[in-house]
């Protein structure tokens, strides 16, 4: 820019970055402060429905394991250990070391992302889902619960009573064989049925069932463990796993609504995380030196995945 | 890590020394120690789970106390795994104004919790009068003694 000045007024303009940083990392570090506009608002979406509910459910009301959770917390950890050492071994041209972390890297998110998906199953197998139809979860134990889960009986009872009438049909014949296996899984069938009319329908059957009866038959079918303890052994749900009878979990929903939301945009941004790495571990990449950049990028996404949970980790699991 | 590379990739800031402090890697071994402490600050959380937390009485002490842990974590994350605590000062421009925002978003929103519980109290959900009679253990034991209770008179 000196000397710009021979005799007419030309300056000659030398380019200078107007943030002295990459820019794929200027790109990455815009696109991270958006990412966290887009959390907090998730984040200050959830504060608001937990804290402005009347009612909440405990953790092991909802089945949500802390230890899975802590343990998840730990295993995002190493990760992002694991992926700074990728960007130490690259930037000092250890290609082969950098693509081994960044493996290990891979490895922990998928670890992740597998354990979530067994917590997101351990919720389904108890009929907690996002949203209805296919949720479970009643929030008081009022005559759409017992319609709930007088439909639910009337599913299961369906195929016995098909079946009790054939076999009614049959024994009447003089002649059948196995006329003692026949008369025993009639008695089978009958019993069954006598317990779903004693355990179940003696409430949500009767038309005089109060809200108290009600509260009753919730409690019988799930009870809610006491915060602090974590038991789920009681209760026919529990007992007689095939049941899947429909459960009274005060705010049970909206938890459900909120958890599924928050980790699922979550484990959506781990897995972009994961396809990054896969793409870096490509054969033909080599993660010298001339990649520490990308590695850095990606890192920083990674990092910031891990920041996220830090925060998600005792909102959801220990709050 | 300048000590060993070509200066012929001009893109290539990082390896200009603006944002690293100059001459040799990262030691690993700071890396480990962080890692250490984001597994004692995770633990320490994790503890207000166990029954030797002792304020399982007053929640918010619990709340309050993780929030403290996680903005640490956090902190620790960024200085060392993100590396800002080596960077130049662009990082205040792109980290801050987010940063604020985000801050000012959860601080916006604040209002509603009030908002949501006085008039969904009331509304769809439940209402305090019901709150009895969910079906927590505690509950129905209550109800029971209660139905007893209003059975014995009648009993004689």
């Amino acid at each position: 820019m000196s000397h710009a000045d021979h005799g007419h007024q030309h300056i000659k303009l030398e380019y200078q970055p107007a943030l002295p940083l990459r820019n794929g990392k200027l790109f990455m570090w815009l696109f991270l402060s958006t990412e966290i506009m887009f959390f907090a608002a998730l984040i200050g979406v959830y504060i608001v429905i937990r804290f402005g509910a009347p009612v909440w459910p405990h953790p092991s009301h909802v089945h949500l394991s802390e230890p899975i959770g802590a343990f998840n917390t730990f295993v995002l950890i190493c990760s992002s250990v694991s992926i700074v050492l990728a960007l130490e071994a690259a930037r000092s041209d250890k290609a082969a070391q950098a693509k081994l972390w960044v493996g290990v890297t891979l490895a922990l998110g998928a670890a992740f992302l597998l354990v979530k998906a067994y917590e997101y199953n351990a919720k389904f197998s108890h009929g907690i889902y996002p949203a209805q139809p296919r949720s479970q979860i009643y929030e008081q134990p009022d005559i759409y619960y017992a319609a709930a889960v007088r439909g639910r009986v009337r599913e299961l009872s369906a195929p016995l009573l098909a079946e009790r009438a054939q076999l009614e049909q049959q024994l009447q014949k003089p002649d059948v064989a196995d006329r003692e296996a026949l008369q025993q899984r009639f008695e089978q069938i009958e019993s069954q049925l006598r317990f779903y009319d004693t355990e179940i329908l003696d409430i949500a059957n009767n038309p005089n069932a109060t809200e108290a009866d009600l509260a009753k038959l919730a409690d019988r079918i799930m009870p809610l463990p006491q915060p602090g303890s974590h038991s789920h052994a009681a209760g026919l749900n529990e007992e007689y796993p095939e049941l899947k009878l429909p459960v009274v979990v005060p705010g049970g929903n909206m938890w459900a609504s909120t958890y599924f939301m928050v980790t699922g945009f979550h484990a959506l941004h781990v897995t972009a995380g994961l396809i990054a790495f896969a793409v870096l571990l490509l054969p033909r990449n080599r993660l010298g030196r001339e990649r520490a950049g990308t590695i850095e990028n990606v890192g920083l996404y990674w990092h910031f995945v891990d920041l996220v949970w830090i925060f998600l980790f005792p909102l959801l699991y220990l709050f | 890590m300048t000590t060993h590379h070509g200066h012929g990739q001009h893109e290539d800031y990082s390896t200009h020394g603006y944002d690293e402090h100059h001459g040799k890697p990262h030691d690993v071994r700071k890396y480990l120690y962080v890692f250490l402490a984001l597994c004692v600050l995770t633990s320490m959380s994790f503890f207000t789970y166990s029954s030797y937390w002792p304020f399982h009485a007053y929640p918010q002490v619990g709340w309050t106390f993780m929030m403290a842990v996680s903005l640490c974590k956090a902190l620790l994350v960024m200085l060392f795994f993100m590396h800002l605590k080596y960077e130049a000062s662009w990082k205040f421009v792109l980290t801050i104004p987010a940063s604020v925002m985000a801050i000012f978003l959860i601080v916006a929103l604040i209002p509603d919790i009030k908002w949501r519980y006085e008039t969904i109290v009331g509304g769809r959900t439940v209402s305090p009068q019901q709150v009895p009679f969910l079906a927590t253990p505690a509950d129905v034991e209550l109800l029971e003694e209660e139905s007893r209770a209003a059975l014995a008179p009648g009993q004689h």
